[in-house]
């Protein structure tokens, strides 16, 4: 098995999470920042099979370390309007789902942009769920996403 | 002419002839046949001889000799009655008496041969016949014989005079018609002369403006010659100019494919700092997942993002120039192409130019040789016209010449037509019995008026003869006083004139006239010399006649006729 393959974590939710550390990524208009503790690495997008029957969110299956990876569509995801074309889409392999339980996914994205630290306590709005809630980081609305809580959406 | 002489005096010989024959045929013997007896012998002999000579040769030749026997008894026989035939004549001769043909003539009345030698005298032929009656009939038919001869050649004279005459005033016609036509083509000549000096005048404008022309012509070659060296150059450095339009074209392109390249490099190069990106933040991601210990690990990480960052900023910014110069790479390749397709047709335009001006220089050329040829044509042109000048010259003094001769042969004309004139009046001082004889005509209407009993009669006569005879401008008759009892004259002829009416001619003692007094003198028919008509104002002659009345036949006045000269001619 490669090490890059998605695998179950074995520390399920034992595991530091960096107070703040967010992996920011654009998806369609909107900007998205996503812990970087759940995510395990960015790559080029990845080709997609489609998977007949499947819902919008899901593009398709892709093929990460030799073992299959559903990737979602992160922009559907989070009901995000149209943006321009994408000069260098990525597919962000992250870990989804509560600890005990989480399943590495692919998140298809537009860009990844940079890594920053999101104080907890500046989000705020939010449903609860996948997106919980929103931050200013350089001037610019975040939307702050939780993968544990995506796992659960699913 | 002279055929009709020749044939009056034959017919006068043929009757001369006949009336002998049939008057006196012994006379006739006695006047002719001696001769003939001499002549006939003498050709006897001579053919005796001949023959004798010609039998002898032809005996000499070997002829057969009952030849000779056949002709010497011909030739005796011939002889013997010829002989007896002149023996026979002289012996009647000799038996004749010789006064009794002689004695009429010596006894005819010598007051009739007088009478008719007067009449002879004074012209009156016919009259001079008629007082032969009485004579013998020899002498009669001798004088008859004269008289006749003497009226035909008077008759032949007439003729001639007119037709001497009507030929004269053609010929003056002619002469006249030539001379006019002389005269005018003298004028014509010198109106021709004038134009051929004009012409040599024009001709010597045209071989200077010839000359000319052809020195602009030469000129004009020489400046196409120029003028296409100058488009030769032109040609050149455009085609110069349009080679390195085309090596900036092929350099363009060059730089345009090198900005393919370039861009391609920037492509990975930007791939490169994506690449490098995303490593940036898996190395992040790692960092993070080392805890405090990949602390610094992140902080690399970021920095390689960054540098990461500024490398694809450069990228851009490289990127921009880039399309920028190529966008200039494009404006130089589509201007030079603009430019090529410029120096393209500004080539062709130069080679036509320099086809035209070829073109051109060949027209110049042509025309000043064309040019050259007409200056030495008019040059020669000119020549000729001086010599046709100096011909017409010629000719006008040969025409003047000939003018003038014409205006000497219409004058000898004009005076062999008056030579025809007095001739024929001359002649028309016989009195004939020809109808063409005045004078004959004349007493014909005197005896006419003999037979009137009244001046109106007189007038009607007179009418008739005017009517009658169209040549006679007016007739009069004038009694022994030297009254005019009637007078006739044509009105057309006197048409715009002053006439002499009856009874202007009644104031005038006409026994003065000339006419008057030799008619009233001589008692016989006279003609005056030729004087202008009062009444038509052409030349006319007076013919007068004596009128008798009475059993005595006593004169009683004159007819007199004026003759219009050319009427008369023309009849």
């Amino acid at each position: 098995m490669s090490p890059d393959a998605p695998q179950k974590d074995p520390s399920s939710g034992a595991a530091p999470r960096a107070a703040g550390s967010h992996l920011l990524v654009r998806a369609g208009d909107y900007v998205c920042a996503l812990p970087l503790t759940s995510v395990r690495r960015v790559v080029r997008a990845l080709p997609i099979h489609p998977l007949p029957g499947s819902t919008a969110e899901l593009k398709g299956l892709s093929e990460f370390g030799g073992e299959p990876l559903p990737v979602l569509d992160l922009a559907r995801l989070i009901a995000a309007p149209p943006g321009a074309n994408p000069a260098f889409p990525v597919t962000i392999v992250a870990w989804a789902g509560p600890a005990e339980a989480r399943e590495m996914v692919g998140l298809s994205a537009d860009a990844a942009l940079e890594v920053v630290d999101v104080p907890l306590s500046s989000v705020v709005g939010g449903d609860g769920a996948f997106v919980l809630g929103e931050a200013s980081v350089g001037g610019e609305i975040v939307r702050v996403l939780d993968l544990e809580a995506l796992g659960r959406a699913l | 002419m002279i055929g009709k002489m020749l044939g009056a005096g034959a017919r006068a010989d043929a009757w001369s002839t006949r009336s002998d024959r049939e008057r006196w045929p012994e006379q006739q013997q006695v006047e002719i046949r001696p001769g003939s007896a001499l002549a006939g012998w003498l050709i006897v002999i001579g053919l005796g001889l001949a023959g004798g000579a010609l039998l002898g040769i032809a005996v000499y030749r070997g002829a057969p000799l009952w030849i000779a026997v056949v002709f010497l008894l011909g030739a005796g026989v011939g002889a013997a009655a010829y002989g007896t035939e002149v023996y026979r004549f002289y012996r009647r001769l000799e038996t004749r008496d010789p006064g009794e043909r002689r004695l009429p003539a010596l006894a005819g009345d010598l007051s009739s041969l007088q009478a008719a030698f007067e009449h002879l005298g004074a012209g009156d032929l016919v009259r001079a016949v008629e007082n032969t009656r009485a004579l013998p009939e020899r002498v009669a038919a001798i004088f008859t014989a004269a008289g006749r001869a003497l009226a035909s050649l008077a008759e032949q004279i007439q003729d001639s005079s007119i037709e001497v005459a009507s030929s004269a005033d053609e010929v003056n016609q002619i002469a006249s018609d030539l001379a006019s036509g002389s005269s005018e083509q003298a004028a014509s000549v010198v109106e021709i002369t004038a134009a051929m000096e004009e012409l040599a005048r024009t001709a010597s404008q045209i071989a200077a403006n010839a000359t000319r022309q052809a020195a602009l012509a030469e000129r004009a070659e020489a400046s196409g010659d120029a003028g296409s060296a100058a488009v030769d150059e032109a040609v050149t450095g455009v085609e110069e100019v349009q080679k390195r339009i085309s090596g900036i074209a092929s350099r363009a392109d060059n730089l345009g494919t090198r900005s393919k390249e370039i861009y391609r490099v920037l492509d990975l190069i930007t791939e490169i700092a994506d690449e490098t990106h995303i490593l940036s933040l898996n190395a992040a991601i790692e960092g993070a997942a080392a805890g405090a210990d990949g602390r610094r690990f992140a902080v690399v990480a970021e920095e390689v993002r960054r540098l990461a960052h500024r490398s694809q900023e450069s990228v851009d910014s490289v990127r921009n120039l880039l399309d920028e110069f190529a966008s200039s790479i494009r404006a130089t390749i589509v201007a030079t192409e603009e430019g090529s397709k410029e120096a393209s047709r500004v080539l062709e335009r130069s080679r036509s130019a320099a086809t035209a001006i070829g073109a051109l220089r060949a027209a110049a050329g042509d025309t000043a040789r064309v040019a050259r040829q007409i200056s030495l044509a008019t040059q020669q042109q000119n020549a000729a016209s001086d010599e046709v000048v100096m011909t017409l010259r010629e000719v006008s003094q040969v025409v003047q010449r000939m003018t003038g001769g014409l205006k000497q042969l219409s004058g000898t004309a004009d005076r062999l037509n008056r030579l025809g004139l007095t001739i024929q009046l001359l002649a028309q001082s016989f009195h004939l019995g020809s109808p063409r004889s005045l004078k004959h005509l004349v007493e014909d209407w005197a005896s006419q008026l003999e037979q009137t009993k009244s001046s109106g009669d007189m007038q009607r006569v007179l009418d008739g003869l005017i009517d009658k005879t169209p040549f006679i401008e007016m007739a009069y008759f004038v009694d022994t006083s030297g009254y005019t009892v009637a007078l006739s004259f044509h009105q057309e002829e006197s048409a715009g004139r002053k006439l002499l009416g009856a009874e202007g001619a009644r104031e005038i003692d006409m026994t003065r006239r000339p006419w008057y007094r030799a008619v009233a003198r001589e008692r016989r028919t006279t003609l005056t010399s030729p004087y202008q008509s009062i009444q038509s104002g052409e030349p006319c002659f007076t013919v007068a006649a004596p009128v008798r009345r009475g059993s005595q036949r006593e004169f009683a006045g004159v007819l007199g006729i004026d003759v219009n000269i050319n009427g008369w001619m023309r009849i």
